[in-house]
C-alpha cells in the first residue's frame, strides 16, 4: 500500500510541476481572499487596540487601566478565540466535505454542533458534576450521538449527499429546539441569555484560547498524517482501493477528527453557525480544489472570516457585542448560502423502497389493509375518548371526570384534544405526502421551514405588538408560515421544483429563522417565555373555535389529498417513470408541494413547530405493510391524530398542575422512534 | 421536573370543598372571597392586606423568589404562570382573577370563569416601577374592598423606607450596583426604571449603574463591562440565586480580579428577592440591604 500510495503521490507531484502556474493560481486566489478577509479584521481590530496602546503608561486613572486590562483579557482573547474557533470549524467542514464528496456538509448542516449543545444543555441542567469531570468530554459524547444518528439515516441511501445533510438538519433542529425547551422548562427569571448566549464569542480570560489552541495543532498534526491518503481517496472509490486504500478507514478516521474538532469548538464557545460550511466553499470556489489546498485554505480563510464577523460585529454592535451572538450571526448570514449552493448539488431521486420481502402477495395486503384500518377506526376513537375522560386529580391520582366538573373539564379539554388530533391527522398527510413526493424518508413538515416561518410570525406579533391577543398570534404565525411557503416556491421555481431542492430551500429557511429569532431573542426579554412556550407546541391556546377551524381544515385538506392519491401512488416511481405514465409532473408537484404546506401552517397553529409526528406517522403505516397510497394516508392520520393527542394527554398529565407542550412530548417520542427506525431493516 | 400537587394544594381543596356552600350560602356578593392570583406581586399584596388568595400561580416557587410573606398552608398552585391550568382554576370556583399585563394574551379566557382585574406594574410605558407598585397597590385595595387595610399597608411601608434611610444615613454608604449572574461571563444589571433602583434611591442609596435599561428594570450586560463603574468605592451587591460556576470560576478570571469588585469586601450575595415584584418584595429587599450595609459597615 504504501508504495502504491508513493507512486501515486509522486504521478500528483509530476502534474503539479508540469503545471507549475496551475499550481500556484490554486494557492494565490486563496491567500488572497484569507489574506483581504484578515486584514479587513486586523483594521477593525486595530481600532479597538490603538487607543489602549496609545495610552500613557502607567495608565494615569482607574479607568484607562480597566480599559488596558479590558483589552488584553477580554477583547485579545476573543479575537484569538474567533481565529480558533473559526479554524476549527473550518478544517471540520473541509474534512466533512471532502471524506464525504458533499459541498453541503458541515458541523451544522450535519447536526454536530446541536447535538454538542444538546449535551451540555442537558448536562447543566441534569447533571451539572459532569461538566467538571469534562465538558469537552460531554461535547464529544453529544455530537458523536449525533454524528452516528445522522450517518446511520445516510448509511441507508449510500451517504447521498442530500439525504446525509437532509437527515442532518433534522437532527440539528430537534437538538436545538429541545436545547431551548429543557432550559425553558428550568427556570423562571433567570433563562433569557443561558439560552441564547450559545455562540458568545466574548471572554473574561486567556483559559478557552489557551485550551483550544493544542486541540486545533492536534487536529492540524493528524490530518497532516491524513492527507497523502486523503490525495489518493480523490482518485475515486475504485482507484483508490485499487491502490491498497482502506477507505473506510480513512473516511472513520478524518470524520473523527472532524467531530472532534466541532465539539471542541462547542464546548468552549456555543455553536458558531455554518462557518464550516462557508469556509471551505469560499475555498473551494477560490480554485483550492486539491485536498490539501483546500484543507490549509479552508481553514486559514474560517480563521480570519469568523475574526472579521466578531470584529464587524464589536465595532458595529459596540457594547451590544456581547448580546447578539457571534455564533447566530454568522448563521443568519451563512445560512443563505445554502439556498444558493443548492443548483450545485447533485440531487438523485430515490425510487420508494420495495415493501419488505416475505408479507402476503398484493391481494392479501389488500385485504390486511382494509381490516387495519377498520382495527384503526374504533382505536382512534378510544385513544380520543380515554384522553377526554382520565385526567389528574387534586391529590396525585388518575381519576374520571368527576360528574359536577363534567361540564367545565369537558368544554377544557374537548378543544385541546380535538386539535390535537386534527393537528396530528394533518401532520401525518403532510409527511405521507412529503415522503412519497420525495422518497425520502425523513422529509417531514418540520423540515419543510414552513413551522419556522410561523415562529417568526408569532416571534414579530411579540415584539411589534406590546400584548398581541391569540388572534393576532394566530394571524402572525400564519403569515409567516405563508411567507415562507412562498419564498421556498420562488427559490425552487427554477428547478421545476424538484422536491430534494425544495426541501432543502426549506431546510435553510428554517435554519435562518432559528438564527433570527436567536437574535432577536438575545435582549433576554422576558417575552421570550412567550415565544419559547410557542415553539414547544402547547395546544394550551386553543379555543372550541380554533379547534373547530382546525378540524374543518383537516377535513378539507384531507379531502383534496384524497384526490390525488393517484399521484401520490405513482410519483415514488420516479420523476421519468411517473411522467411516463402520464402524471403532470410540475403542477402535480406544486398542488401537493401547495397541500403539505397549507396542512403543515395549520397544524403548527395548535401544536407547534416541531412534533415529529409527520415522521412518525407515515412510517408506522408503511410498517404495517400499507404501501399504496390511499391506505397509507388514511392509516398515517389515524396514527397521527392518536400520536398527538397520547402526546397531549401525557403533557397535560405527567407533572400536574404544570404542563409539558404536547410538541415537546411528541417529539421526545420521535427522537428514540427514529432511531430505531432507523436500525431496522 | 416539577413537584406535581402539594399536599397542602389537596389539603386546600378539601377545605375549599366544605367551605364553599357556606360561602355561597352567605351571598357576600360585595367583596370577593375566593381570589386567585397569577401574579406573585399581587399575591404577596393581597396577604398583605389580610387576605388569602385561593391559588396562586407557580405556588410552587414561592419559597425561591418570593419568600415573604410566606405562603399560606393550603394555597393551591395553579401551574405556571404563562401557562396556567385551567382545570384546577374551574375547579377552585373563584370569584376574582388578580392578573398583569404581561399575561394579557389569557385575559379573555380568565374573564369567562371570572371577573378578572389586571394592575399592571411592568408595563410598556415605562416610568418609575415603585410608584406604580403603590398605585396597583391601591386598586387592588380598592378591588378587594380593603381601601382602609390597603392605606395601611403603603404607609407602612413607606414608614419602613423612611427608617432604612434614617439608618444609612448615619453609615455614608457606598454607591450599589446589583446584578443576578446568569453564568461567569453575563449578568443581569438592575437599574432605572426597576424595583431595585427605585428602592436604593428610596432609601438614599445611590445606584452605581446609571445607564437605564428595559422597563422591567434590568440590562443584561457582559460582566467587563462593570468596569464602566467609575467610582472605586462602589460596591456589587450579587442576588441568588447564583449558578454553581459562577463564583469560582470569577476566581480564576483576570478580568474578574482587576475590577475593583474582586477586592475583598466590595462584593455581597444576598438573598433573593423577587426583582419583578411589589411593596412586599421591596421591603424585603431593602430590610435585608439594610441589614447588610449596617452589619458590614
Amino acid at each position: 500500500m504504501r508504495d502504491a500510495s508513493r507512486a501515486a503521490g509522486r504521478r500528483q507531484a509530476e502534474t503539479a510541476a508540469q503545471a507549475p502556474d496551475a499550481a500556484a493560481r490554486a494557492h494565490l486566489v486563496p491567500a488572497l481572499v484569507a489574506g483581504v478577509l484578515m486584514a479587513l479584521g486586523l483594521i477593525l481590530a486595530w481600532q479597538q487596540a490603538a487607543p489602549v496602546l496609545a495610552a500613557a503608561r502607567p495608565a494615569p486613572d482607574a479607568v484607562t487601566a480597566m480599559a488596558s486590562t479590558l483589552f488584553f483579557f477580554s477583547t485579545l482573547p476573543r479575537m484569538a478565540t474567533a481565529l480558533l474557533a473559526g479554524a476549527c470549524l473550518a478544517l471540520s467542514g473541509a474534512l466533512f466535505q471532502m471524506v464525504l464528496r458533499n459541498p453541503l456538509a458541515s458541523p451544522t448542516t450535519l447536526g454536530i454542533s446541536a447535538g454538542a449543545n444538546l449535551a451540555l444543555v442537558a448536562a447543566t441542567l441534569f447533571v451539572p458534576g459532569l461538566l467538571g469531570f469534562g465538558r469537552d468530554l460531554v461535547a464529544l459524547a453529544g455530537s458523536l450521538v449525533a454524528a452516528g444518528l445522522v450517518f446511520l439515516m445516510g448509511a441507508r441511501h449510500q451517504f447521498s449527499p442530500f439525504s446525509l445533510v437532509m437527515s442532518g438538519l433534522v437532527v440539528s433542529l430537534w437538538c436545538g429546539a429541545l436545547a431551548a425547551v429543557l432550559t425553558l422548562l428550568n427556570d423562571r427569571y433567570l433563562l433569557g441569555l443561558f439560552i441564547w448566549g450559545a455562540g458568545s464569542l466574548s471572554q473574561q480570560s486567556w483559559t478557552i484560547p489557551l485550551s483550544l489552541a493544542p486541540k486545533l495543532a492536534l487536529a492540524l498534526v493528524l490530518v497532516g498524517l491524513l492527507l497523502r491518503p486523503l490525495v489518493l481517496n480523490e482518485l475515486g472509490e475504485a482507484g483508490a482501493r485499487a491502490l491498497g486504500l482502506r477507505t473506510a478507514e480513512l473516511r472513520l478516521a478524518a470524520i473523527a477528527v472532524a467531530v472532534a474538532l466541532a465539539a471542541f469548538v462547542t464546548s468552549a464557545v456555543g455553536v458558531i453557525g455554518f462557518i464550516g460550511l462557508v469556509a471551505p466553499t469560499i475555498a473551494r470556489l477560490c480554485g483550492a480544489r486539491r485536498p490539501g489546498a483546500q484543507l490549509l485554505w479552508s481553514t486559514l480563510i474560517g480563521a480570519a472570516l469568523l475574526f472579521l464577523t466578531d470584529t464587524v460585529l464589536m465595532t458595529i454592535a459596540g457594547r451590544f457585542a456581547d448580546f447578539l451572538p457571534t455564533g447566530a450571526v454568522t448563521a443568519v448570514f451563512g445560512s443563505p448560502l445554502l439556498l444558493l449552493l443548492l443548483p450545485r448539488l447533485k440531487t438523485r431521486h430515490r425510487v420508494m423502497q420495495a415493501p419488505a420481502p416475505g408479507k402476503a402477495g398484493a391481494a392479501g395486503r389488500r385485504l390486511d389493509s382494509a381490516r387495519l384500518l377498520r382495527l384503526l377506526l374504533p382505536a382512534a376513537l378510544l385513544v380520543l375518548l380515554l384522553a377526554l375522560v382520565i385526567g389528574r386529580s387534586p391529590d396525585l391520582g388518575l381519576r374520571l371526570m368527576p360528574a359536577d366538573l363534567a361540564g367545565d373539564l369537558l368544554s377544557l379539554r374537548l378543544p385541546r384534544i380535538l386539535a390535537a388530533f386534527a393537528a396530528g391527522m394533518m401532520l401525518a398527510a403532510a409527511g405521507t405526502i412529503l415522503q412519497r413526493l420525495t422518497g425520502n424518508e425523513m422529509a417531514s413538515p418540520e423540515v419543510l421551514g414552513i413551522s419556522a416561518g410561523a415562529t417568526l410570525g408569532v416571534a414579530a406579533a411579540l415584539f411589534l405588538i406590546a400584548a398581541p391577543g391569540l388572534v393576532l398570534q394566530l394571524g402572525f404565525s400564519a403569515l409567516g408560515a405563508f411567507a415562507v411557503l412562498a419564498a421556498i416556491f420562488l427559490v425552487s421555481a427554477r428547478s421545476g421544483l424538484q422536491p430534494e431542492r425544495v426541501l432543502l430551500a426549506g431546510i435553510a429557511l428554517s435554519a435562518m429563522a432559528d438564527a433570527v429569532i436567536g437574535a432577536i431573542g438575545a435582549a433576554g426579554d422576558p417575552r421570550l417565555v412567550f415565544l419559547l412556550r410557542w415553539m414547544s407546541g402547547s395546544t394550551y391556546g386553543v379555543t372550541m373555535e380554533g379547534a373547530a377551524l382546525a378540524l374543518i381544515a383537516a377535513l378539507v385538506l384531507l379531502f383534496l389529498t384524497g384526490l390525488c392519491r393517484r399521484w401520490l401512488d405513482l410519483l415514488p416511481l420516479g420523476a421519468a417513470a411517473a411522467g411516463a405514465i402520464g402524471v403532470p409532473l410540475r403542477p402535480a408537484r406544486l398542488c401537493l408541494m401547495a397541500l403539505a404546506g397549507l396542512l403543515s401552517a395549520a397544524a403548527t397553529m395548535s401544536v407547534g413547530p416541531l412534533s415529529f409526528v409527520g415522521l412518525m406517522a407515515p412510517h408506522l403505516a408503511r410498517q404495517l405493510g400499507l404501501t399504496r397510497a390511499a391506505p397509507q394516508l388514511l392509516a398515517a392520520c389515524l396514527f397521527g391524530g392518536m400520536l398527538m393527542v397520547a402526546a397531549d394527554w401525557i403533557g397535560r398529565s405527567a407533572v400536574y398542575p404544570y404542563e409539558i407542550p404536547a410538541g415537546l412530548v411528541s417529539a421526545l417520542i420521535g427522537a428514540p422512534f427514529l432511531i430505531v427506525l432507523m436500525r431496522r431493516r | 421536573m416539577r413537584r406535581a400537587v402539594t399536599r397542602r394544594g389537596a389539603l386546600r381543596l378539601a377545605a375549599g370543598g366544605l367551605a364553599c356552600p357556606a360561602l355561597i350560602g352567605a351571598a357576600k356578593a360585595a367583596a370577593p372571597q375566593r381570589i386567585v392570583s397569577l401574579d406573585y406581586g399581587l399575591a404577596s399584596t393581597l396577604l398583605s392586606l389580610g387576605l388569602s388568595p385561593v391559588a396562586v400561580a407557580s405556588g410552587e416557587d414561592w419559597d425561591k423568589w418570593v419568600v415573604e410573606p410566606p405562603l399560606p398552608p393550603g394555597v393551591a398552585d395553579l401551574g405556571s404562570s404563562w401557562e396556567i391550568n385551567f382545570e384546577v382554576l374551574t375547579s377552585l370556583r373563584p370569584d376574582l382573577i388578580l392578573t398583569t399585563p404581561y399575561n394579557a394574551a389569557l385575559t379573555p379566557r380568565l374573564e369567562a370563569i371570572a371577573p378578572t382585574q389586571t394592575f399592571g406594574v411592568y408595563t410598556a410605558e415605562g416610568g418609575d416601577v415603585l410608584p406604580k407598585a403603590v398605585a396597583a397597590t391601591r386598586g387592588l385595595a380598592q378591588a378587594v374592598g380593603r381601601v382602609v387595610e390597603g392605606e395601611a399597608f403603603i404607609t407602612r411601608t413607606e414608614a419602613f423606607f423612611d427608617q432604612c434611610r434614617a439608618r444609612l444615613a448615619r453609615l455614608a454608604p457606598p454607591p450599589l450596583a446589583m446584578l443576578s449572574f446568569l453564568d461567569a461571563r453575563h449578568a443581569r444589571i438592575y437599574t432605572a426604571p426597576g424595583l431595585f433602583h427605585n428602592v436604593v434611591e428610596r432609601i438614599g442609596l445611590t445606584n452605581a449603574w446609571t445607564p437605564a435599561g428595559s422597563f422591567w428594570g434590568f440590562e443584561t450586560i457582559g460582566i467587563e463591562r462593570l468596569a464602566e463603574i467609575a467610582d472605586p468605592a462602589a460596591r456589587l451587591i450579587v442576588l441568588e440565586p447564583v449558578p454553581a460556576d459562577v463564583l469560582p470560576k470569577l476566581a480564576e478570571s483576570p478580568l474578574w480580579q482587576a475590577l475593583p469588585f474582586a477586592r475583598p469586601g466590595h462584593l455581597s450575595v444576598l438573598p433573593a428577592s423577587l426583582m419583578f415584584g411589589m411593596l412586599n418584595d421591596a421591603v424585603r429587599f431593602a430590610r435585608i440591604l439594610t441589614d447588610h450595609l449596617e452589619q458590614t459597615a
